[in-house]
């Protein structure tokens, strides 16, 4: 990689102890696990996967909200899990985040502005009788008028709300931005308006974004790479063209095959979709995780579980049988008039 | 100012008159409260001594004003000191978890052990009677209470985002606490303290009844009750006039914390209750009226025309669907697509008579098609008459499977229940007939999961079950309002499969599919009716309409759907209007890039572009 | 199910090992001589005498830890000592009076949740109504007249303007059924009007909320009648919070009937209780609050248990 990573997340895990039965056997139940990543500035790149599968995790733990309970996070080469204190608040500047829930991620009880003007004031980014000229232009910079800047966040609809939360995580003039399932929770013509605000943004201040969400669509069209993660592991990591395009997991080209499209397929099936559900993260299947909602598997998936070998360059995937093959909407192309 | 707030003004007024005649006790003219005047005790009310005079002939108005002031400042001053202290330990302990919840908030709990009355005596056992041991004790006594409360509410703002945000911008805890968390507790606080004045009162009243509160000659309203019991033959008002002072007081601080609590709480129930559970209406038979012989059309299923909803609240209307027209054919699957604020599930709802309370349709023509072939005008329905064709005639699925299935009845009870409504099947019968509807849904071994509770199955087995329960009287139309939404896409697909299959087995089954996902539409509908704002602005069949689209919206919505691997997704400017700031013409005008003067003005005419396809754009040939 | 009552349980017995524990630090760990503090009156100065010979009685002499064991002894034989104003065994006492308290306690209990689930349920149906209103006020004013005005206003009343009820007393119902049943009839119901108003919230509560859930919707989806809703739905359900509450409130009770028996001159625990505090008779205080607590702490678990069986959900949650 020619340029050096802005944030390098190397063998992560996270895990919850559980107890099971009455004398309490401790168990381990891995919310995430062995996951590397690196990322580079102004990258964006896409974690999808479905509930359950870790993403949540994972973008905590890039941001330092959660702890890992082994590996670590470097950002800028100094790993954040050791910084405390002053150092730690000087690396909470450059690392922000935009929530899913846009009744949930602002305070009900104060102005947008002095939410906005927050990380303005905690970080002094600017000299204080400069913030409100600094709030505005944030305010401006994500789409809104100067007069919202007084108004409480009831007074929002559900995209303004969003808005409002980028315009808060912009004001520490961050390099990193952990989106959340940022858009699952508005409205579909409000969602196009988030992604395009997210895309200048990205375009405009050169921001590294991790985008975690379950929508496929979305992540293809905004994201430079994907990441798909299953039960915890990364099950395949490249290009975003690549990934969509010639899936070489087949948990992968399941996901989009099950992903409905506004061109379905003429001779729809049952056979493309995946049957049972996601095994209980405290219980997983022996080897390869997906193995027994695998059309594909034979018998050695079960004896260990599959590294994340290269496919090609900057492209791997977890599968004793990873290969590229045409996704499921190629050939639905292919097969219309 | 809300109705809940100004129905604060009664208490919060009624509760500041109390306070301020107690208080202004020393400046009212009132007469010593310990002269006394031995030859006229039991004197009633006179000139000089309004209530009259007591046992040793003191003013009785003047030792209750007086009286009071002991129980407030008692109440009052614990009341605060509880408050302040549990307030801290409540957030210490709920933002900060582990060890530091330890040592505040499970500590406290420890005093909750000790029923009340009795820690009370307990620490004037060890301090003796009087006013300061008394607020001590109901100080350590409400702790705990209070630390409880603001505990709880703290652990749950804690995990909102807002929260969180503040953690990621680098703010200290202290900072998060004091500005975020702090202001964000504040409603159970206030309502705690205004119940606990009231409560205070009580305990406090009771131990100085008892003698072991309120030291005389200090007057107090407990221990005017103990004495005016000596006299209760001869003066019976001496018990009255105290008695009626403390429960009155009590009780205008319990209202005052009523009132508070439902001003402060959002999902305030203003005009609850049930209307449907309340009696009258017909015995369950279909009215004369609601019914006709003759069908229009051979095949029509269902037929909605120009059916508006609208909620109503004291004399006040808000139109929230207006002149909707949805028609389903027999066996045919018709799409209601659009976005939150669209009107489409209440429209789903309005169907079977699910409707809330405040909303009820005002207009328009529902004529559904029963079995025996007789036509059922669904407007003239009252619930008895719902009732009749819920499950048999039209049956419904929700959303969230995991609210919409009873956490304390197992899986196989609520699925015979449906059966059992209906009278077809008994016994033992509908026991087979339940594992075999849960098998037709696809859940495996379904012996077993008969006997698990909603929380024992998975997402989807839960929306699986949904649907048996929904399909267990062979509805002739079956209502899903966003059966897939709250699931992963792989679980999703199968979801959709599943209704494939059930259509393929019942070929004469109408489904009214309601989503947002318009890449759902188009995998499972024939016909599609697009909703905005409260309208139906497009509706044909679903190929012709996401091939061709004849309304603006229905047109942006697929353009902001990114398969298209554009640079760029087309967005809608702007958001939905509120039901109660409808723009005046065409309601999509203010958001349409195709908007002229003419869209601004009249509401715009229904056009059918084929004998199939409705549009209300006036200009969907100039687009097209 | 086993972990969860066997976690309780534990609890539980933890939680009455720490009451045991605060209510000797409270009489050992105050500040000056615990003799002394039980023997002076006000500012009035303790015999010296006095306070010697009761320090040897209560064992102050002892080391601390000494102390301490006898105390856990005492609680966990049941031997609470004997009382110091009459050398009466302490156990014994509480052995005969604590039925009687427990008698109006199940008495009201029962009355409250018999009238107060209906009337509850009725007003949340009718929520916003008349009736409601009126019964919101009714539990209201319940709620907030101290026992010991109810209890002289219902004498006044019954005893000495109609003369229909005796104002007060105690006979044994193996020597006069009759009278007992009388007797018991104005303390259980004073005690029973403000349980009454807070199981009649309550109940309104819990049946309003449920009344808004979705399962409800969907039992009417079905097809299903009222009384079938409103039975395995709506009251199945909110019942659950009810009894907890009423459990609670029972559990509350057991040291809060003081100012009812002291009213009707009932001989029970409480009333003991208060002339025990009164003449500080230290045995006697600490045996009555060990055993209100343990009752408690249990009654409290038992609460739970019982919750557990109702709610499906509630053994799964991870404590």
């Amino acid at each position: 990689m020619p340029e050096t990573s802005l944030i390098e997340a190397h063998g992560l895990g996270r895990n919850y102890p559980m107890r099971q039965g009455l004398l309490g056997r401790q168990k381990d139940v891995w919310a995430v696990r062995d996951v590397s990543l690196n990322m580079v500035r102004g990258e964006s790149v896409g974690v999808v996967g479905e509930s359950g599968c870790g993403k949540s995790t994972l973008g905590r733990m890039m941001m330092g909200l959660e702890d890992p309970s082994i590996g670590s996070v470097r950002f800028d080469g100094r790993d954040i899990a050791g910084l405390r204190g002053a150092e730690r608040r000087r690396l909470a500047r450059r690392m922000q985040m935009v929530f899913q829930d846009p009744f949930g991620s602002l305070d009900p009880r104060r102005s947008v502005g002095a939410q906005i003007a927050d990380g303005l004031r905690i970080h002094k980014i600017v000299p204080a009788r400069e913030i409100a000229d600094e709030t505005t232009r944030l305010i401006e910079q994500v789409g809104l008028s100067s007069a919202a800047m007084t108004r409480r966040p009831h007074e929002f609809s559900g995209g303004q709300r969003q808005r409002i939360a980028v315009a808060r995580a912009l004001a520490t003039r961050p390099d990193f931005i952990v989106a959340d399932e940022p858009i699952s929770a508005l409205d579909v013509s409000i969602q196009a308006q988030v992604v395009n605000l997210l895309i200048d943004l990205r375009r405009d201040l050169d921001l590294a974004i991790l985008f975690i969400s379950h929508d496929l669509h979305i992540v293809r069209h905004f994201c430079d790479r994907i990441v798909v993660m299953y039960l915890g592991r990364i099950v395949e990591e490249g290009p975003a063209e690549q990934v969509f395009g010639t899936p070489a997991h087949p948990y992968t080209r399941a996901l989009l095959a099950a992903t409905p499209s506004l061109h379905p397929r003429p001779d729809a099936t049952g056979d493309r979709i995946l049957s049972g559900e996601l095994p209980s993260p405290s219980n997983p299947p022996s080897g390869c995780a997906f193995r027994k909602r695998c059309p594909i598997a034979e018998p050695a998936c079960a004896k260990a579980v599959p590294p994340l070998e290269a496919v090609e360059g900057g492209w791997r995937a977890a599968c004793i049988k990873a290969g590229p093959r045409p996704a499921p909407d190629e050939t639905k192309e292919k097969g219309r008039p | 100012m809300t109705r809940a707030q100004r129905k604060l003004i009664l208490p919060a007024t009624l509760a500041a008159l109390v306070v301020a005649v107690i208080v202004l006790a020393p400046v009212l003219p009132l007469p010593d409260v310990r002269s006394m005047d031995v030859p006229n005790r039991f004197a009633g009310p006179s000139a000089t001594h309004w209530l009259g005079q007591d046992e040793f002939g003191r003013d009785v108005l003047a030792r209750l004003i007086w009286g009071g002031r002991a129980s407030l400042f008692i109440a009052v001053g614990s009341a605060l000191a509880a408050a302040v202290i549990g307030t801290v330990l409540g957030l210490l302990g709920g933002y900060f978890r582990g060890l530091v919840e330890f040592v505040t908030v499970r500590a406290a709990e420890v005093i909750l052990c000790l029923p009340p009355l009795l820690l009370a005596l307990l620490v004037v056992t060890i301090l003796g009677a009087g006013t300061w041991p008394l607020i001590l004790a109901l100080t350590i006594l409400y702790t705990p209470i209070y630390a409880r409360v603001v505990y709880s509410a703290t652990l749950q703002v804690r995990s909102l985002d807002y929260v969180t945000a503040q953690k990621a911008m680098g703010a200290y805890p202290l900072r998060i606490l004091a500005t975020t968390v702090l202001p964000n507790v504040m409603p159970p606080l206030l309502v705690q303290i205004s119940l606990v004045v009231a409560s205070a009162m009580l305990i406090e009243s009771g131990l100085s009844f008892l003698g072991l509160g309120v030291v005389p000659p200090t007057p107090s309203w407990g221990l005017m009750i103990q004495a005016a019991r000596g006299s209760m033959e001869v003066a019976p008002m001496l018990l009255l006039w105290p008695s009626l002072a403390l429960a009155g007081t009590i009780l205008t601080f319990n209202f005052l914390c009523d009132r508070l609590q439902t001003a402060l709480d959002p999902r305030g129930i203003t005009a609850g209750g049930a209307l449907w559970l309340r009696g009258g209406g017909s015995r369950g038979a279909v009215p004369r009226s609601a019914r006709r012989a003759a069908a229009p059309k051979q095949d029509t299923l269902l037929e909605v025309e120009g059916m508006s909803i609208a909620a109503q609240n004291a004399g006040t209307s808000l139109e929230l669907v207006r002149r909707v027209s949805v028609t389903v054919r027999r066996g045919e699957t018709v799409a209601l697509v659009g976005e939150s604020g669209s009107g489409k599930s209440i429209t789903g709802l309005a169907l079977t008579g699910l409707l809330p309370d405040a909303l009820s349709i005002t207009g328009g023509d529902v004529r559904f098609v029963a079995r025996d072939g007789e036509e059922i005008d669904l407007g003239a329905l009252d619930e008895a008459g719902f009732r009749r064709i819920r499950s048999g005639e039209i049956s419904m699925v929700f959303q969230d499977a995991a609210a919409s299935l009873n956490p304390v009845l197992r899986i196989g009870e609520q699925v015979a229940e449906a059966l059992r409504a209906h009278g077809g099947a008994r016994g033992r019968d509908v026991d087979a007939r339940v594992v075999e509807l849960l098998r037709q849904v696809g859940l495996p071994d379904p012996e077993r999961r008969a006997r698990a509770y909603p929380h024992e199955l998975s997402g989807g087995q839960r929306q699986r079950a949904m649907i048996a329960v929904a399909v267990a009287n062979n509805p002739r139309l079956l209502i899903a309002d966003e059966p897939t939404t709250a699931l992963d896409p792989t679980i999703q697909a199968q979801i959709l499969e599943l209704f494939r299959s059930l259509k393929k087995a019942t070929p004469d089954m109408g489904l009214i599919f309601i989503t947002h996902d318009l890449a759902v539409v188009a995998e499972i509908a024939d016909r599609v009716t697009v909703m905005y704002a409260g309208e139906v602005v497009e509706d044909g069949p679903a190929d012709e309409v996401f091939a061709h689209p004849h309304h603006p919206y229905t047109a942006a919505l697929l353009a902001s759907v990114p398969e298209g691997g554009t640079d760029r997704l087309v967005a809608i400017p702007g958001t939905v209007p509120l039901p109660d700031a409808m723009p005046e013409g065409c309601r999509f005008a203010p958001r349409c890039s195709h908007a002229r003067d003419v869209c601004r003005t009249g509401s715009p005419p229904t056009s059918h572009p084929t004998p199939e396809r409705r549009t209300r754009c006036v200009r969907w040939k100039e687009i097209a | 199910m086993i972990r969860y009552v066997a976690i309780r349980s534990l609890t539980a017995i933890f939680l009455v090992w720490v009451v045991v524990t605060l209510v000797f630090m409270l009489l050992h760990l105050v500040p000056g001589d615990p003799a002394e503090l039980l023997l002076s009156q006000g500012s009035i100065a303790a015999d010296p005498a006095a306070v010697a010979a009761l320090r040897e009685r209560m064992g102050l002499n002892d080391p601390i830890w000494q102390q301490y064991l006898d105390h856990l002894g005492g609680v966990v034989t049941g031997d609470f000592g004997a009382s110091f104003r009459d050398g009466a065994p302490v156990a014994e006492q509480i052995a005969t009076r604590l039925p009687r308290t427990l008698e109006i306690i199940i008495a009201a209990a029962v009355i409250a949740a018999a009238a107060g689930i209906p009337v509850g349920t009725y007003a949340a149906i009718r929520a916003g109504g008349r009736v409601d209103g009126f019964v919101n006020f009714l539990a209201s004013a319940a709620m907030s007249t101290p026992v010991f005005v109810v209890g002289s206003v219902v004498i006044l009343l019954f005893a000495q303007q109609l003369r229909i009820l005796p104002a007060g007393g105690y006979v044994p119902f193996s020597v006069d059924p009759v009278q007992h049943l009388k007797l018991l009839l104005m303390p259980a119901g004073t005690v029973a009007l403000a349980l009454w108003a807070v199981i009649v919230r309550m109940s309104r509560g819990a049946v309003l909320e449920v009344l808004q859930r979705d399962y409800v919707r969907t039992a009417r989806a079905k097809g299903l009648g009222r009384g079938p809703i409103l039975r395995r739905h709506v009251v199945r359900t909110a019942l659950i919070p009810v009894l907890t509450v009423l459990g609670l409130e029972m559990g509350t009770l057991i040291g809060g009937t003081v100012l009812v028996e002291y009213v009707f001159n009932w001989p029970g625990l409480s009333g003991y209780l208060v002339a025990a505090v009164d003449a500080r008779d230290y045995p006697e205080v600490v045996g009555i609050v060990m055993t209100i607590s343990v009752i408690f702490v249990f009654l409290n678990l038992a609460v739970d248990l019982v919750n557990a069986l109702l709610d499906p959900r509630i053994s799964l949650v991870r404590r």
